[in-house]
């Protein structure tokens, strides 16, 4: 007679033959716990008011995001960084709306580096944030203010800016911090057309000088170019262009003690078919005034580049993305009790020069980490 | 012809002594550099970096990541930083978790696979310590409502020059496998700083042995082992959960157990949050003793041997103004 498989499948589970065969295969280490990763959860809750509320459901509390990160050393050649996110559906990314509270679970990285290249090379491969400008990279628990800059937000993306590829770092001999990083990705992510399968590649030149004993400088310049989402599967290209600058002052003469940054980036998209010459910019400046508090102050600009706000001739159907010239106006103050928890209360202040249309915004956000959660970069 | 030939021979002969002579320069170049190549340290420490150089002498190059003035807790990872890891043929580190916000950061950054944990250039100094030396281990469950806790111990030892000792005597041996040709010079050297810390221990031993006060406030758990070896007694803690500003009921704990049983000291190191510390002294009617947390961290402590010279001092002095406001507070 013969025995279905589904039968011999349960059959199996049920004589433990299964953990048997992985117990064999295991090793001495594969049953150690001190070989687990480490492994944080960041959440991010918000409270928001909006007087126009343009798309209905911006108003009241909400989960804005959820964390999970495990890292850990593979072996003496690799370790291992991989970050599930969880977020509100962002319709613009082809996600199902978020009128419905539901949650987008997101692979944000998954990634491994190599450890012992020659030259102090550097080698990633899998899925990690692009290292274009410096909003970009960020995880949203990272965000100096609530929401992405509208220039990242209009041209590149509300959330982490992460692809599938691989990526190649390597020091520049000067006298001074410079790093060079090299990049080709898939091309699956905004602003890129998923389904063309031609590679997006880029690269990120940065460098770093230190100012005084507290202060430091950078200088970053990053490029990319890839298939273009607004045209999906006519096999036009994007090429974006971004520039930053960033000075840092800690007082280093006390725990805590007084601290400033500020940083300006500007991208410049340049499509290969399209209208206009979009373009866009944010400066912020974040100051702890207290050992626990932290005022920012920002303002933005995102500029579809357009005379008129007018349909592109021949190309209704397609999606243009920004089409105004989007301004914003922050303010915040953030308590940061420990370095593992933040409350802010923010005002926001967003116009579109062109349609003229406007919105005033309070938003209040915690931001928790528990767990074994890395530092961040400088 | 023969001239010619002559002629030809004498350049061949010129050629090959100019080759012989070009290959002994780069000989002995190349003979001179291995000679005075050195081993590169990276401490993460100012302390440490003392204890290298003193160890290393002039067999090794030395430099640091976290200058003597700043807290070690909260060092800026500035790439910078990592840029000196790159070349290290040795990183010494404090360990006990004390460099976790940035060390591992800084390693990652640096690309130097010849520091990476587990590897002959990777030295966790805490090694040094013996079995029980580890003060403050936490007992029973640890998360993070006390504060940002370190889970292996309090990571200060090296306010106490015993462990600066032990630390010389096992930089010297990782020094000796590294550089097994000066393996003898690292050992001596060790045993030489230990004789001479051992010989000065004796005179601040005695100096703050005469003290009358012998309890002290302490801002953040950074003196602990230092108190130990100096027979001090902790009241307590400003900054009762590390990390976290202190809650305004139990500062006014502390200054009601300050007065009871004062005279007290009121120490912080010079990172700390000096006003919040001032106000404790000031309520108690106790002195302030501000002090180097680190090797460098003030100008007189321009040394590791220095740093203690400097603490004692300021013992000394502050015992006085202690006892002087105590009785004035008395009458």
């Amino acid at each position: 007679m013969l025995v279905p498989a589904r039968t011999l499948f349960l059959l199996m589970i049920l004589s433990g033959l299964p953990a048997l065969a992985s117990a064999q295969s295991s090793t001495l280490t594969g049953a150690s716990r001190s070989m687990n990763p480490a492994i944080s959860v960041n959440g991010l809750i918000r409270g928001q008011t909006s007087r126009e509320n343009p798309t209905g459901d911006l108003n009241g509390f909400k989960l804005d995001g959820v964390e999970l990160q495990f890292i850990s050393v593979v072996d003496p050649f690799w370790k291992a960084n991989f970050n599930i996110g969880m977020h509100p559906a962002h319709a613009h990314d082809g996600e199902e709306d978020g009128h419905d509270e539901g949650m987008v679970v997101h692979v944000e990285e998954g990634y491994i580096d190599g450890q012992s290249l020659p030259g102090g090379l550097g080698l990633r491969v899998g899925k990690f944030a692009l290292p274009f400008g410096k909003h970009a990279p960020l995880h949203m628990h990272q965000f100096p203010f609530s929401d992405a800059p509208v220039v990242i937000a209009a041209f590149i993306g509300d959330h982490i800016f992460s692809d599938t590829g691989a990526l190649g770092t390597v020091t520049v001999p000067v006298p001074w911090y410079a790093d060079f990083r090299i990049y080709g990705v898939n091309g699956d992510t905004m602003p890129f057309d998923a389904h063309n399968k031609n590679l997006v590649g880029g690269g990120r030149l940065t460098n770093l000088w230190d100012m005084t004993e507290d202060s430091t400088l950078e200088l970053s310049g990053s490029y990319l170019h890839g298939p273009d989402a607004r045209h999906p599967g006519e096999n036009k290209s994007v090429d974006m262009y971004g520039a930053d600058l960033t000075w840092k002052w800690v007082s280093s003469a006390r725990t805590r003690g007084p601290a400033l940054h500020m940083t300006v980036e500007a991208v410049l998209p340049d499509y290969e078919e399209g209208e206009g010459d979009p373009w866009g910019w944010y400066g912020l400046v974040q100051y702890r005034f207290h050992r626990n508090w932290w005022a920012g102050l920002a303002a933005g600009q995102a500029d579809a580049g357009l005379d008129h706000h007018e349909e592109v001739p021949g190309h209704e159907d397609h999606d243009h993305g920004l089409e105004g010239d989007l301004r914003e106006y922050k303010v915040n103050f953030t308590f940061v009790p420990s370095e593992f928890s933040s409350l802010r209360a923010e005002m926001v202040y967003y116009q579109d020069k062109v349609t003229m249309e406007d919105d005033l915004r309070f938003i209040v956000q915690a931001n928790f980490t528990i767990g074994s959660h890395p530092a961040h970069l400088y | 012809m023969l001239n010619i030939n002559s002629n030809r021979s004498a350049g061949r002969a010129a050629t090959v002594r100019m080759c012989v002579f070009a290959a002994l320069i780069v000989l002995s170049l190349t003979v001179s550099g291995q000679a005075v190549a050195k081993v590169k340290v990276v401490a993460t420490l100012a302390d440490l970096a003392w204890i290298a150089e003193q160890v290393g002498g002039d067999d090794v190059e030395v430099s640091f990541l976290c200058k003597g003035h700043r807290d070690p807790h909260f060092l800026p990872a500035k790439p910078s930083l990592a840029r000196k890891l790159k070349k290290a043929d040795l990183l010494v580190y404090n360990g006990l978790e004390l460099e976790i916000g940035w060390l591992p950061l800084l390693l990652d950054a640096a690309r130097n696979p010849r520091i990476r944990p587990g590897q002959q250039g990777e030295l966790n100094c805490a090694l040094a310590l013996g079995e029980g030396e580890i003060l403050e281990v936490p007992v029973g469950e640890v998360d993070r409502s006390q504060g940002d806790i370190h889970p292996l111990g309090n990571p200060h030892y090296l306010l106490d020059p015993r462990k600066g000792i032990a630390v010389g005597r096992l930089m010297a041996d990782r020094l000796a496998r590294i550089d097994p040709a000066a393996a003898d010079r690292y050992r001596s050297r060790a045993e030489h700083l230990a004789r001479e810390i051992e010989s000065r221990m004796e005179d601040w031993e005695a100096q703050v042995d005469s003290l009358a006060v012998k309890k002290v406030i302490v801002y953040h758990q950074h003196w602990e082992y230092l108190v130990e070896w100096l027979g001090l007694e902790i009241l307590g803690v400003i900054e009762n959960r590390p990390g976290i500003s202190p809650a305004p009921r139990h500062v006014e704990g502390l200054i009601e157990l300050g007065r009871l049983q004062g005279p007290v000291l009121v120490i912080a190191a010079t990172w700390d949050h000096i006003e919040a510390a001032g106000r404790v002294a000031e309520k108690t009617g106790s002195a302030l003793v501000v002090l180097p947390g680190s090797t460098y961290a003030t100008e007189e402590a321009a040394g590791y041997l220095d740093m203690f010279e400097v603490i004692c001092g300021k013992l000394e002095t502050a015992e006085e103004t202690a006892e002087e406001t105590g009785a004035e507070g008395g009458s």
